[in-house]
């Protein structure tokens, strides 16, 4: 049995007649120990997918289990990491991580616990900054705080849903280097959502591609069988890395250009041409024959897709 | 350098014509003393003072300075109930108003809280609350008058020294200084960013931590305009309790010069009222802009 296992999950959102519907037929396994991107456009049901995981979203139809139980809320087996680290501003980094801390591990002492903060601190490289405030972080700094906040938790599974997005790309690369490093070590199961199709491969050891058809649905996966640790510079001339792109590529291309207009409506122009009224009083005009019919001349007609 | 120099001329500089202007203004409505010499039936001399102007009986701002000189000179000075340094009037006022505030500020923050967190109880009491919120001071007072008319605190020596008047003031108070900081409250528990909820969800914090680690501190900058707001309005009613309650203080010190013909008096007091009032705000606007950034 799959560690995660999502059957048959729709899901969609407003009040019934404006309702958008976002994803349907999700079916997904995914095994202990794994480290499964999924990779789709902005805004297609990327964060509602792992929200029907992490609990904060329940499916309108199928179900999500985690080791056999229907999942109905979140919990601490499974570890969120949100886009924009949604760390809480008047904690220090260690009140913050110490927070998830306290919560899960209630019975143990306050000295077990307090090793236990500064473990994911240091696993993190955050000791020198354990008593400062997120908004005396950078970017990647804060970041990796969230990632030690929900690692502490010792889940089953770390969810990260666009980690990366909102940094900018060399520290980007770092951080990649060293959550795919703590994975290494670790051997917890992610699952890790991305835009990014590099990200994906380089990471993954299943990438799958939500497609942007509307709603979304997944599509085919594709099993990255690349060594570890990969290495970003000589990846790059990797043939076997280029296909697998050029593959998921054209998967995500694909499934957008069949998006494009599939209905159109043909508009035909208005039958009579207009006139010029600059000289309504010349003879020219009154003597005119009468307005003139388009379809006199040609027949236009306009493609719009809808 | 030039920019900075003038800068801090003008602002100087402005306001301080501005107040002349003001001051000038005062003194052309203000009556003016005419003193004219006369023979009386007796034969005698005698001056009479007559006081003519737009507004004849307001003092002049000399005037005024002349009479509040004692008050200002001697600020904690006390030679009666009733005749005291204008500061040691102030402090007396500030008492009953911090007293008041609170009162006001532990009943009204929860009630804040419950607003914003329950959909249910914003439906069930915003119609009360919108209703009392308008009322004014001088409509309060009677009514906590009568609610605490049985309250009596005596001292060993037989004296009063909490009666119906004193819990009346600050029942007047408290009601009406409250609601800044009620919607306030209210306002800023439903603008806590969903993420910071999410972040208590996925944690799975217990309610007393979430309320306590993630509301409050988002809160706070919210609630603390709410403060704010709730003092100035604590402020601007301990005058109107002191008149009708006949507690000593500026207020009360304000309406008993008026009945006794002391105009310059009221000048002083509006003066100091306004001060104090200022003062104040700007003190907690300095607490304010310190949980601003959380």
């Amino acid at each position: 049995m799959s560690l995660i296992e999502i059957k048959g999950a729709a899901k969609g959102f407003g009040p019934a007649g404006a309702r958008t519907e976002v994803l349907k037929d999700i079916n997904l396994a995914i095994e202990e120990g794994e480290f499964v991107v999924i990779v789709g456009y902005s805004g297609s049901g990327k964060s509602t997918l792992i929200n029907l995981i992490s609990g904060l979203v329940k499916p309108d139809a199928g179900v999500a289990t985690i080791s056999g139980e229907t999942i109905t809320g979140p919990g601490p087996d499974r570890g969120l990491v949100f886009q924009n680290y949604s760390l809480l501003p008047w904690l220090t980094v260690e009140e913050n991580i110490a927070l998830a801390v306290d919560e899960v591990f209630k019975d143990w002492t306050a000295a077990q616990r307090k090793e236990h903060v500064w473990k994911y601190m240091d696993m993190v490289k955050l000791k020198p900054a354990a008593h400062k405030l997120p908004k005396e972080l950078s970017g990647g700094m804060r970041q990796r705080v969230a990632v030690a906040r929900t690692l502490s938790m010792n889940p089953k599974v770390l969810l990260l849903d666009e980690p990366l997005s909102a940094l900018d790309a060399l520290t980007r690369a770092t951080i990649q280097d060293e959550i795919s490093e703590i994975w290494r070590q670790n051997l917890t199961t992610v699952v890790w959502i991305t835009n990014d199709p590099d990200e994906a491969l380089l990471l993954a050891d299943r990438v799958i591609p939500l497609l942007p058809t509307a709603p979304a649905t997944l599509g085919e996966p594709i099993l990255v069988d690349l060594e570890r640790p990969r290495d970003r510079k000589t990846l790059n001339h990797d043939p076997k890395f280029k296909k697998l792109r050029t593959q998921l590529i054209n998967t995500l291309l694909d499934a957008k250009g069949r998006m494009k207009p599939k209905a159109s409506v043909k508009l035909t122009l208005p039958d009579i041409l207009p006139e010029d009224l600059t000289h309504v009083n010349s003879l020219q005009f009154l003597n005119r024959s009468g307005p003139k019919r388009r379809s006199d001349s040609k027949r236009e007609e306009v493609e719009v897709a809808v | 350098m030039h920019l900075i120099q003038r800068f801090k001329l003008e602002s100087i500089l402005l306001p301080f014509s501005a107040i002349l202007v003001c001051g000038l203004l005062w003194y052309l409505v203000a009556g003016k003393s005419i003193i004219t010499e006369k023979v009386d039936d007796f034969g005698d001399k005698i001056k009479v003072t007559k006081r003519a102007g737009l507004s004849a009986d307001l003092p002049t701002p000399v005037e005024t300075w002349k009479a509040s000189k004692l008050y200002i000179e001697e600020p904690f000075a006390k030679r009666g109930e009733l005749d005291q340094g204008i500061l040691r009037f102030t402090w007396m006022s500030l008492v009953l108003v911090v007293q008041g505030y609170i009162i006001a500020l532990v009943i009204g923050t929860p009630i804040g809280f419950f607003l914003g967190l329950s959909k249910k109880f914003t439906i069930a009491f915003d119609p009360i609350i919108q209703v009392l919120r308008p009322v004014s001071p001088l409509a309060w007072l009677p009514l906590g008058m009568i609610l605490f008319s049985g309250v009596k605190i005596v001292n060993g020596e037989g004296r009063t020294i909490f009666g119906a008047s004193d819990a009346a003031a600050l029942f007047t108070i408290a009601i009406c200084a409250m609601w800044p900081t009620v919607m306030n409250t209210a306002v800023g528990v439903r603008a806590v960013p969903q993420d910071y909820l999410n972040v208590a969800k996925v944690l799975k914090l217990s309610k007393s931590k979430t309320l306590w680690k993630v509301l409050v501190p988002a809160t706070l900058p919210y609630m603390f305009t709410g403060f704010r707001l709730s003092l100035g309005i604590a402020w601007l009613v301990i005058v109107a309790v002191e008149m009708l309650t006949g507690r000593p203080g500026v207020g009360g010190f304000l309406w008993q010069q008026y009945n006794a013909n002391s105009y310059a008096h009221i000048i002083l007091c509006i003066l100091t009222i306004g001060v104090v009032g200022y003062v104040l705000d700007r003190l907690m606007s300095v607490v304010e802009s310190r949980f601003k950034t959380a």
